[in-house]
């Protein structure tokens, strides 16, 4: 088995379609993506609601995409736990009690691809009925562990931590308690995930600070990506939030909290600017 | 420690969702007596600490090289073969033979961790028999299981087990009839530790 394992490689059995972030920033039927207006709700308000008339098929979506996040989360953390010696944490070694964590969150993981899949049934869905976007495991791959802990356990399963909150408030609103708790236990294993990747990140470079810079630097890249030109922020034109209490538990400053609600708001400026833009580019047409 | 690694590489490897997440369940499992060996090693007095983590052998060696080098996605029957057939079966019955061996009043602390162990261990057997099961379904994936399991056996036995000769206590195979018994003299009741190993 090599030391590191290609994206492109990844096993999955004939139910599942992939795709990558570059394909799926050009899709127009993703928020942030493509140029044209969405025309796909009437509500006043992008927050995933069940009063919407979109609302089943985008939950379904949804929770589709976070089974394929937990699966890709479980790879990653396998992989970490097998791609680096145990050592002091430089070079190419990280320390033994942060293998025996990935271990633990492979373990995690695994639980959640479970109860994600379940619930996917339990919402109509099929396996493979959306496709799944590999960019996940794409951050997995880096062949520094640094990275690694900096692009999936703070920035994407931070992302996760503010998906699962609004996954949870959508299941009490929508009076479905399995969704509700469900959700509730994925998310308290997500903030100690989370918490684990602030710790053996501020731990691992306490010695080296651009190393710490460079992977601080390359979570705000993730953050701001997967802001879905402002799909998360705090405004009425979000679809969900930043969970501000959950990221405190998982080791997040305020000063972090705030840097990532500014990158949210950037996004959405950009993404706004862009559609403007283009509709102005139509007009003259 | 090789065999939570190993589970958690090949967790990306293999296409089946349901080996796919059981790999992940039985890697925290490994870490986890990982774990527990870290913390009791270094306080049995007669254990070097240099000594802990190396491979009993070079032929044990060679056993974690060859049950490690599939990664193709078709081999997921060759890779729970080497695990569920050939090392953890070894494992129960070092770890078995150890439990018998051992102080029950000195080492009590160990005998505990192997309790533990060993239930983890039969549970994962028995999930990794029963993974195997499911996917072996033709004479010819009956032979490929058998080779490869073959091939794996031949090394581990070459080393003596997963902590070298002794693995599971002095050998009792004699070369050829011995048709007037020898002398003999009182077997120790215990023997050498023999916890160390790389696994
Ligand atoms: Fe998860
Ligand atoms: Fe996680």
């Amino acid at each position: 088995m090599r030391q590191f394992f290609p994206v492109e490689d990844l096993a999955r059995d004939e139910r599942f379609v992939q795709t990558n972030m570059a394909e799926r920033i050009k899709d127009p039927r993703v928020p942030g993506g493509g140029s044209a207006k969405k025309k796909s709700s009437r509500s006043s308000t992008n927050k995933l609601t069940p009063d919407r008339h979109d609302a089943s098929d985008r939950a379904r979506g949804l929770m589709h995409g976070i089974m394929v996040g937990e699966i890709q989360a479980l790879e990653g953390a396998g992989r970490t736990a097998h791609d680096f010696d145990a050592g002091d944490g430089s070079g190419d070694t990280i320390p033994f009690a942060l293998k025996l964590d990935m271990a633990r969150q492979a373990w995690d993981e695994a639980r959640h691809v479970e109860i994600s899949a379940k619930l996917s049934t339990w919402m109509g869905t099929e396996l493979g009925e959306f496709q799944e976007n590999t960019v996940l495991f794409e951050a997995a791959c880096s062949n520094d562990p640094v990275l690694r802990l900096a692009g999936v356990n703070r920035a994407l399963e931070g992302l996760a931590i503010d998906v699962f909150t609004q996954m949870k408030e959508f299941g009490d609103l929508a009076g479905d308690p399995f969704l509700e708790f469900c959700e509730d236990w994925m998310l308290a294993d997500e903030v100690t995930h989370v918490k684990m990747g602030s710790d053996w990140l501020r731990k691992v470079t306490e010695n080296d600070p651009d190393r710490r810079a460079k992977a601080l630097e390359f979570q705000q890249v993730v953050d701001k990506l997967f802001s879905f030109g402002g799909a998360r922020g705090d405004t009425a034109e979000s679809s969900f939030q930043l969970a501000r209490r959950f990221r405190e538990l998982a080791g997040f400053t305020d000063d972090e909290v705030e840097t990532i609600a500014g990158l949210d708001q950037q996004a959405l400026v950009e993404r706004k600017a862009a559609i403007n833009a283009m509709q102005a580019a139509v007009a003259d047409s | 420690m090789k065999l939570f690694e190993a589970l958690g590489g090949w967790i990306a490897t293999v296409p089946e969702l349901d080996v796919k997440m059981r790999l992940g369940t039985h890697c925290y499992h490994h870490a986890w007596h990982a774990e527990l060996w870290h913390k009791r090693l270094p306080e049995l007095r007669e254990m070097k600490p240099e000594r802990l983590t190396q491979p009993a052998n070079e032929a044990m060696v060679r056993f974690i090289e060859a049950m490690t080098e599939p990664e193709a996605p078709e081999l997921t029957i060759e890779k729970l073969v080497g695990v569920y057939r050939v090392l953890i079966p070894h494992f129960i019955a070092a770890y078995t033979y150890h439990r018998n061996n051992t102080s029950e009043i000195t080492d009590a602390p160990t005998i505990r961790s192997l309790n533990f162990i060993l239930q983890d261990e039969f549970d994962d057997w028995r999930d990794g028999e029963m993974m195997l099961q499911s996917l072996i379904t033709s004479p010819a994936d009956v032979e490929r299981a058998a080779a490869h399991q073959a091939k794996l056996e031949s090394i581990i036995v070459e080393a003596g087990g997963i902590a070298g000769h002794g693995s599971i206590g002095p050998s009792t195979v004699v070369d050829g009839p011995q048709l007037t018994p020898e002398p003999t003299t009182p077997e120790p009741t215990t023997t050498e530790p023999t916890t160390e190993g790389d696994a």
